[in-house]
């Protein structure tokens, strides 16, 4: 080998180029772990926002389309409540409140509630769940 | 009905729902990151893959960073939130907030877990190595009740979508995290049955070579 070599010239020299080899080496394989590495966390940062931004989307077209789970849910659940407060109070409040609404809207959320508590809540929900009923609708 | 009207119904749609959307999409994401981040812990300890662990461990760093970084953003959005309207109390402290207390702060305290448990990475050293990764096995119990928050809270948990997205990466998490505790077990259940034969425990505490279970169970 080259060792053997400059053995008997210079013992002090013969090393210097295997050396600089092993530490550009080093270095050579240092960067490219640190490349890599870089790489790997821009690729998860990606990664990141393309499940943040799939989801987002599937739940905003959900929501849109009128089939969001929690919205369907509580315009059920406030539909449910309207029919049969609806149904108890019809003989003794007036209709008047009923034609106002419209055949599409729910009568209950103008007479249902008593407190005014209640109301503004199932108001708030009822609006809810009707705007993505009524985007999917148009 | 033109392009724009349709997109100004969407918008009025969307509106006041608007952080609640960003709320559940990164709950989402922070769910299927932390699963991803899970497998990779746990393969990261199997003799299956030897190559590239410095590549396995930077990925399952990023991944957890991603994570909390998700559900930091799952939480602080909710405080925008119309209809919920909770307190920073009632998203930072458990059995705080009054809607679905149970699974609410089951996600809190997975949350808080999680942050402990993998932000103490950067602490191992003056933690002690041996101590920081036994403390890190707690971090797949972590992500267990994480789970259960999101199947037991989330909003899209009865969707089929949300359920084969989740399983995609949660089944493997949990096969692997079966395994994981199987082995353990059984390498915990043969240590105990077979040290006592090899060396009577006065001379082993005499001699001092006490070795871990492992050591003992190779040939």
């Amino acid at each position: 080998m080259s060792s053997n070599d400059n053995a008997s010239s210079s013992p002090g020299t013969h090393r210097e180029p295997v050396q600089l080899d092993a530490k550009a080496l080093a270095s050579a394989r240092r960067d490219a772990l640190l490349r890599r590495a870089r790489r790997i966390r821009r690729s998860v940062a990606s990664l990141t926002a393309v499940l943040f931004s799939t989801a987002f989307l599937v739940i905003y077209v959900q929501l849109a389309s009128g089939h969001d789970p929690a919205l369907v849910a509580n315009a059920k659940r406030t539909a449910g409540t309207s029919t049969t407060t609806g149904s108890s109070k019809a003989s003794t409040t007036s209709t008047s409140t009923e034609s106002s609404t419209g055949e599409d809207s729910e009568p209950t959320d103008t007479e249902s509630p008593t407190s005014s508590a209640t109301e503004s809540e199932a108001s708030e929900e009822s609006s809810g769940g009707a705007s993505a009923v009524t985007t999917s609708q148009s | 009905m033109t392009i724009t009207t349709q997109a100004n119904i969407l918008a009025t749609a969307i509106g006041p729902h608007l952080f609640w959307i960003t709320s559940r999409a990164a709950g989402i994401a922070a769910l299927l990151l932390s699963s991803l981040s899970v497998c990779l812990g746990l393969l990261m300890g199997r003799s299956i893959i030897k190559g590239r662990r410095a590549d396995m461990r930077v990925a399952h760093e990023a991944l957890s960073l991603a994570t909390l970084a998700a559900i930091v953003v799952h939480g602080l959005t909710l405080l925008g939130d119309g209809y919920l309207n909770p307190s920073l109390g009632d998203l930072m402290v458990p059995f705080l907030s009054g809607y679905k207390t149970f699974w609410t702060s089951i996600g809190i305290v997975s949350f808080w877990m999680l942050a402990a448990l993998g932000l103490s990475y950067y602490a191992r050293t003056r933690i002690g190595v041996q101590r920081w990764r036994a403390l890190h096995r707690f971090t797949a119990l972590a992500w267990v009740l994480g789970l259960a928050h999101s199947l037991g809270e989330g909003t899209d948990a009865g969707q089929t979508w949300f359920l084969a997205m989740t399983a995609i990466v949660a089944v493997p998490a949990i096969g692997l995290l079966v395994t994981r505790f199987s082995r353990t077990s059984e390498a915990h259940s043969a240590t105990s049955q077979a040290a006592p034969a090899r060396l009577p425990h006065s001379s082993r505490r005499l001699s001092g070579t006490a070795l871990p279970p492992a050591r003992l169970e190779r040939p």
